[in-house]
């Protein structure tokens, strides 16, 4: 039981602000993913919310009671660090029962409560190893152990797969929301693999220079995102960006003649008027190949064959474009092709780069 | 080519016999001050040169217990390079600690400022330092003076003393070996994570707790190393007790090889060599014991 509240919470180092007004709701029992290029801030929030940094303006509530001034292990909140922190010095059973044996619970009661959790994470076996001999994803195990043997409301995790290799990311991924649904836990989570955010989370929560660009489940984020920020850091390839200006004909079409000469018919419902400058966000897998002569037509500059895809990039000076189709397509570098923007598919921003689309 | 490669393995083992050759001839070069030192030790007629004794005896190492204060010696040495080194391995640790992780200005000056007293030669520095110790003692004796019955006054100044006590001794010995503790420690504690320290406050542990159960044993190697770099030395410093230490009862092992060394007319050769023996095992114990904190600590920091 423990819903997330931050309301304008702030924070600075000396007199570089990290965290600038932020203001998230997180529900009880969701996994909530914090999202953002480095230096964004979000471990710095995470942080916050852990007790490590003090925060310096706004407030943290826990369950509508305030955080700010309570000690980090009376919060209820566990946190898996990005390099574990595992003590060289002591076995896997005494690293993930050092929390119980500060608080002097009895060695039987605590070994039965380190082999419980060392049960639910497949480590009965390394128990008595130390973590100098355990590999990657062990250590992992062990460091998540020794968070959710205090039973937290709350689990934390910074960047906790980014020291494993590809594979063992993948296996991790299934292992980590398997366990939310059996500790029912709150979870925060803060990465910067867009991957992880949306193949974890309920809710993605976007960082920009310290403050959130979005906050919304990941489906909403790739289909409505609130800014060319949010826009271009979910999905990948990323989503390309075209400057263009809006022409409303006496008849009520309404297209955008792109600065790269691509025009593009538009639905109507969004707020612009005749000669605006807007930005049309297009998706790559939203592009597709059409017979010539086209309304669109580029000439191909770089072929990537995948196999199940191929990625075609067409140079502008105003702009490359990339266009992510599927299966193995073969067409040459150098080549006219002509293209097709999936209707309904372009997402409108205005210059400043916010939303423009209504609904 | 089998001719070839023969040839080819022939020359890299008469290059190997070479090698070994030299090294054989500088590890003996090396080793014979020390074997003559032995052997002289365990020799009853022992002269200047390397010889094979005629008779073996231990009578030398008896006369150091025996005739001679060698007990009181030991237990000087231990006690005052034993306490300088302890005092060097808590404020080397607190303060290696301190200057890793402290982000003030005055980090890097004051790291420059330790290493530079480090230059100054010791001996330079024996006219100002005693005149300072001369006024702490001064300051101590009159407080000693004031609440110890007269009898005991001296034994008390033994202990208390910064000119020829315990203290003072101690405490010039702990200042003259901090900074390479402070640089040590310094940066091993640069090498050893703050998420060890946070996840320990994420467990609950207090401020002393933290120190205990995972600061110290994380830099564990790192004392042990600044300490033995601060026994080693400590123990084979002569000046500063030859300067400081003038009572009999206070005289340290390397004071006692000193005069033994300056009676003008009976050059022991025995005496002064099984002297020499205690003196060196000391040094060579501690650097056994040390030795894998000194492979931990500048062979790569951490390891789990």
């Amino acid at each position: 039981m423990a819903a997330i509240e931050l309301n304008g919470v702030q924070k600075s180092f000396g007199t570089v602000d990290v965290i600038k007004g932020v203001d998230i709701r997180i529900e009880d029992g969701e996994f909530a993913v914090f999202v953002g290029p480095s230096g964004c801030g979000k471990s710095t929030l995470l942080r916050l919310i852990a007790g490590l940094e003090s925060i310096n303006a706004g407030e943290f509530l826990l369950d509508g009671k305030s955080m700010n001034e309570v000690a980090p292990d009376k919060r209820g909140i566990a946190m898996v660090f990005q390099s574990y922190a595992l003590y060289p010095h002591m076995t896997v059973a005494q690293n993930i029962g050092f929390s119980l044996d500060l608080k002097k619970v009895p060695k039987d009661e605590i070994r039965a409560e380190v082999e419980k959790v060392a049960e639910m994470l497949q480590l009965s076996e390394l128990l008595d190893r130390r973590p100098a001999a355990l590999s990657g994803g062990q250590r992992q195990r062990v460091a998540i152990g020794r968070a959710i043997i205090k039973k937290p409301s709350v689990i934390l995790f910074d960047e906790p797969l980014s020291n494993l290799d590809a594979s063992l990311r993948v296996q991790m991924r299934a292992e980590l929301q398997r366990l939310h649904q059996e500790l029912a836990a709150t979870v925060v989570y803060v990465t910067h693999d867009q991957i992880e955010a949306m193949t974890m989370a309920d809710r993605i929560v976007v960082l920009k220079d310290g403050e959130v660009a979005q906050s919304a489940a990941p489906i909403d984020l790739y289909k409505r995102p609130a800014n060319t920020f949010v826009g271009t850091f979910i999905g990948s390839p990323r989503m390309n960006l075209l400057s263009a200006s809006v022409r409303r004909s006496s008849d009520g079409s309404v297209e955008a003649r792109a600065d790269n000469g691509w025009v593009i018919v538009l639905p109507d419902g969004f707020s612009a008027f005749d000669g605006d400058r807007i930005k049309i966000g297009i998706r790559p897998e939203h592009l597709r190949l059409v017979a010539l002569p086209a309304a669109i037509s580029a000439k191909v500059s770089v072929v990537e064959r995948l196999g199940v895809e191929t990625y075609l990039t067409f140079n502008h000076p105003k702009g490359s474009i990339v266009a992510r189709l599927e299966g193995d397509i073969t067409v040459k570098v150098g080549e006219q092709v002509g293209l097709e923007v999936t209707e309904n598919a372009c997402h409108l921003f205005d210059s400043s780069g916010a939303s423009i689309q209504s609904g | 080519m089998p001719n070839g490669s023969a040839k080819n393995s022939a020359s890299v083992k008469s290059a190997d016999a070479a090698a070994y050759g030299v090294l054989a001839v500088i590890s003996l070069y090396c080793a014979i001050p020390f074997l003559w030192v032995f052997i002289a030790s365990v020799d009853s007629e022992p002269s200047q040169f390397l010889a094979w004794p005629k008779e073996w005896s231990l009578q030398n190492y008896i006369n150091i217990f025996a005739r001679q204060d060698g007990f009181l010696w030991i237990a000087n040495s231990l006690i005052i390079v034993g306490s300088a080194t302890l005092i060097v391995m808590v404020l080397g640790g607190l303060g290696g600690y301190a200057l890793s992780r402290s982000h003030g200005w005055w980090r890097r000056p004051f790291l420059y400022t330790i290493i530079l007293i480090r230059v100054v030669p010791p001996t330079a520095l024996i006219v100002p330092l005693y005149k300072v110790l001369l006024t702490a003692n001064s300051v101590v004796g009159g407080i000693v003076r004031a609440v110890m019955p007269p009898d005991l006054v001296r034994p008390t100044m033994h202990i208390f003393g910064f000119i020829d006590g315990y203290l003072g001794i101690i405490l010039v010995l702990a200042a003259t070996q901090l900074p390479l503790a402070l640089w040590i420690m310094k940066t091993f504690f640069d090498t050893i994570p703050r998420d060890y320290e946070e996840a320990a406050v994420m467990d609950g542990a207090t401020l002393m707790q933290t120190i205990r159960r995972v600061l110290i044993p994380l830099a564990l190697p790192g004392l042990g190393a600044a300490g033995l770099f601060a026994f080693i030395i400590a123990w084979g410093d002569f000046l500063m007790p030859l300067i400081f230490l003038s009572s009999a009862e206070l005289q340290t092992l390397p004071l006692g090889l000193f005069r033994a060394y300056m009676r003008v007319n009976q050059l022991d050769y025995g005496f002064m060599t099984a002297l020499a023996v205690i003196y060196t095992l000391p040094a060579v114990i501690a650097f056994g014991f040390a030795r894998r904190f000194l492979v931990q600590t500048f062979g790569g920091g951490v390891k789990g």
